[in-house]
């Protein structure tokens, strides 16, 4: 069990958005914590409101009709919904919190090389120099081979799971106290995956990062995660250590879950 | 045997592009050297490194690149020489899912918009009738209640309603086969089992085909007839039973690469803190899997293995060794 402080904290947070004369409730009603330097894991339906929920919590929601936008929200004691758009950013660029998102052509710009999308989220303490370095070994440590000619190339330069790569650059460039992934690791073959989640989790543990991480997979959530929460329709219908959720799932809906994964990883390990 | 509904040969993609000095151009082997069956009705999955060619391969299979060297045929005729009305079939009889479904979808249209203009078209719906038959197009793959996402717009969908959107709009017009480029990534798993069930289900009412990129080899190996594996713009290996018997040393390594369901059990968690991937030298001549490969001998710096039979079950790998490797058990 986890016990360091609550770094990010949501109470009765509540997104409902506008579709024409309809209110969606993407959001409805969560409660939703992560402490410092723990891995928490958010599992649930495609469109049970797990993008809306990790847009919302770091303020990402560009081109959305909010209808209602409330509850309270705060990153290590601060309040992010009343926050000025100023100050988020600072928190956005030194060691506060990033965000990978689940299309990353969505949020790459397309005029501008890879190396340069990197270098601007790079904590602004380094030089120019020392960041040419810094955005080689991020690259590396994402594992793509040939840092030099990546960083060179365009966004559609690159394959899905190459951008999803890149992605994971930039919301490490900042040195982020919480990472928020939204499916990090879903364009990337199994090896990769593996290396991928292996630099998150060496990230956690060397320097404390905190980890939300978004995912339809749930051998993402066996291998990383401290704590699952388990979203349907807007809400959070269970939240657990991740081994009660495996071992004694109280949700239907997490049963469902458990079985459809399991019987899918026929020759995975342990199943 | 029948003809094949697609056939590569030796088909290569070089993709050119500026270097960030604007002195030079640097190019990107995609696909380099492919020779591809895809038989009529069946499924083939396509799996492999990211990077290492599969979306190019499908955009060619696809005619939306012309490849750089090499030749592909629908039904035994080159695509390049296609007449009018062949390329009208072809269009109508191969179908494409994308991996971005949001990038897919006309952002400026309702579904009801989007898929109305294909009805029409067509002439798949008497005209008064075309939103209901939408509305049983979206309810076949588990869009519920189907008539509240006719009036939406792309971004108001999540990414995996948009991806059923991409499917349906793909399986309107009865094609012989479907082209799906991770369909099931932006899915969850229970969805993802709905959408494989309707892939089997079209295929026993329709005899539709699909070639399906994934990296979800549980999927795969569940759904697929038969799987091609990808490494650097080749297919290194391709069978009907890769799963139980991988013959190349990058296969098995995907296959030992699957993560744990076992939270008591996950490696990744086991692993010190300290412990960094290893480097992945890139391999020059000889095999291009030599730099990670850990049954390595001198032969492979020299000679490039050929895709060649293995075994009597139809397997076909590239690997010097591929019989020793075929024989050892998996290491999970
Ligand atoms: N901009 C928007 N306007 C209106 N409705 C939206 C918008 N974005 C999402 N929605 C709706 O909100 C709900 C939650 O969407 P969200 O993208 O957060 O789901 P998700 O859990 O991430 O799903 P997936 O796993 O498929 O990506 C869905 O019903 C979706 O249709
Ligand atoms: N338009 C392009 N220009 C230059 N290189 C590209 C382009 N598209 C893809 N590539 C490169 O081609 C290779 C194969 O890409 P792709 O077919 O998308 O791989 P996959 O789908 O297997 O991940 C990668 O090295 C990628 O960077
Ligand atoms: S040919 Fe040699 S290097 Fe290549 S995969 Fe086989 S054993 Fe490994
Ligand atoms: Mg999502
Ligand atoms: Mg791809």
């Amino acid at each position: 069990m986890n016990a360091s402080p609550v770094l990010l904290d949501v109470r009765d947070l509540k997104v409902h958005l506008r579709v024409g004369p309809v209110l969606v409730k993407a959001i409805d009603g969560v409660d939703f914590q992560v402490r410092h330097g723990e891995c928490v894991g958010i599992v649930g339906e495609s469109g049970s409101g797990k993008s809306t929920m990790a847009r919302a919590v770091t303020r990402l929601m560009p081109n959305v009709a909010i209808g209602e936008l409330s509850g309270r929200l705060t990153f290590d004691g601060r309040d992010i919904l009343g926050m000025p758009d100023a100050e988020l950013r600072r928190l956005r660029r030194g060691r506060g919190f990033s965000m990978i998102f689940q299309d990353p052509l969505g949020y790459l710009n397309p005029t501008q090389r890879i190396g340069r999308q990197i270098g601007e989220a790079l904590a602004r303490d380094a030089g120019a120099g020392a960041d040419q370095a810094r955005i080689r070994t991020l690259l590396d440590e994402v594992g793509l081979p040939d840092p030099a000619n990546i960083a060179r190339r365009y966004p559609h330069e690159l394959s899905g799971g190459q951008r999803q790569r890149v992605m994971i650059a930039i919301a490490l460039a900042s040195d982020p106290q919480l990472l928020f992934a939204d499916e990090p690791t879903t364009a990337l073959d199994a090896t990769v995956q593996l290396q991928v989640l292996q630099t998150l989790y060496r990230l956690h543990r060397e320097r404390n990062m905190a980890m939300a991480i978004i995912t339809h997979d749930l051998g993402v959530v066996a291998e990383l995660c401290d704590r699952v929460y388990v979203m349907r329709a807007g809400k959070v219908v269970e939240s657990a250590e991740t081994v009660t959720l495996f071992e004694n799932p109280a949700h239907d809906y997490s049963r469902r879950l458990i079985e459809l994964s399991t019987r899918r990883h026929t020759r995975g390990a342990g199943a | 045997m029948t003809e094949p509904i697609l056939r590569l040969h030796g088909v290569e993609q070089i993709y050119t592009s500026r270097n960030a000095a604007g002195s030079g151009w640097s190019t990107v082997r995609a696909v380099d050297g492919v020779d591809l069956d895809v038989r009529e009705g069946e499924t083939l999955a396509v799996v492999g490194e990211s990077g290492s060619g599969k979306s190019t391969l499908a955009k060619l299979l696809l005619m939306l690149n012309r490849p750089t060297a090499g030749e592909v045929r629908f039904r035994g005729r080159p695509l390049a020489a296609l007449g009018p009305a062949d390329r009208q079939a072809y269009r109508r009889q191969v179908q494409a899912v994308f991996q971005d479904p949001a990038s897919s979808l006309n952002p400026r249209m309702t579904v009801a918009r989007m898929l109305g203009f294909i009805v029409r078209r067509h002439d798949l719906a008497p005209p008064a009738e075309v939103r209901a038959f939408l509305a049983r197009q979206l309810a076949a793959v588990g869009l519920d209640p189907p008539e509240s996402y006719l009036d939406r717009y792309p971004h108001q969908l999540s990414g995996g309603q948009q991806q059923r959107i991409a499917i349906a709009r793909a399986m309107m017009l009865r094609p012989a086969i479907i082209i799906a480029d991770e369909p099931l990534s932006s899915l969850d798993v229970s969805v993802q089992a709905q959408v494989l069930d309707l892939m089997r289900d079209l295929h026993q009412a329709t005899n539709v085909g699909f070639v399906i990129i994934s990296h979800d080899l549980g999927a795969m190996e569940a759904i697929a007839d038969r799987t091609a594996v990808m490494y650097r713009g080749r297919i290194v290996e391709i069978g009907g039973a890769i799963y139980a018997r991988p013959c190349h040393p990058y296969t098995r390594l995907l296959l030992e690469a699957r993560l744990s369901l076992d939270p008591r059990r996950g490696r990744i968690r086991a692993m010190s803190a300290a412990a960094r991937p290893e480097a992945v030298a890139a391999a020059a001549g000889g095999c291009r899997f030599r730099g990670r490969c850990a049954y390595a001998v001198d032969i492979c710096a020299r000679a490039e293995p050929a895709l060649r039979t293995v075994g009597t079950d139809g397997t076909l790998a590239a690997c010097h060794r591929a019989e020793e490797v075929g024989a050892e058990p998996i290491a999970i």
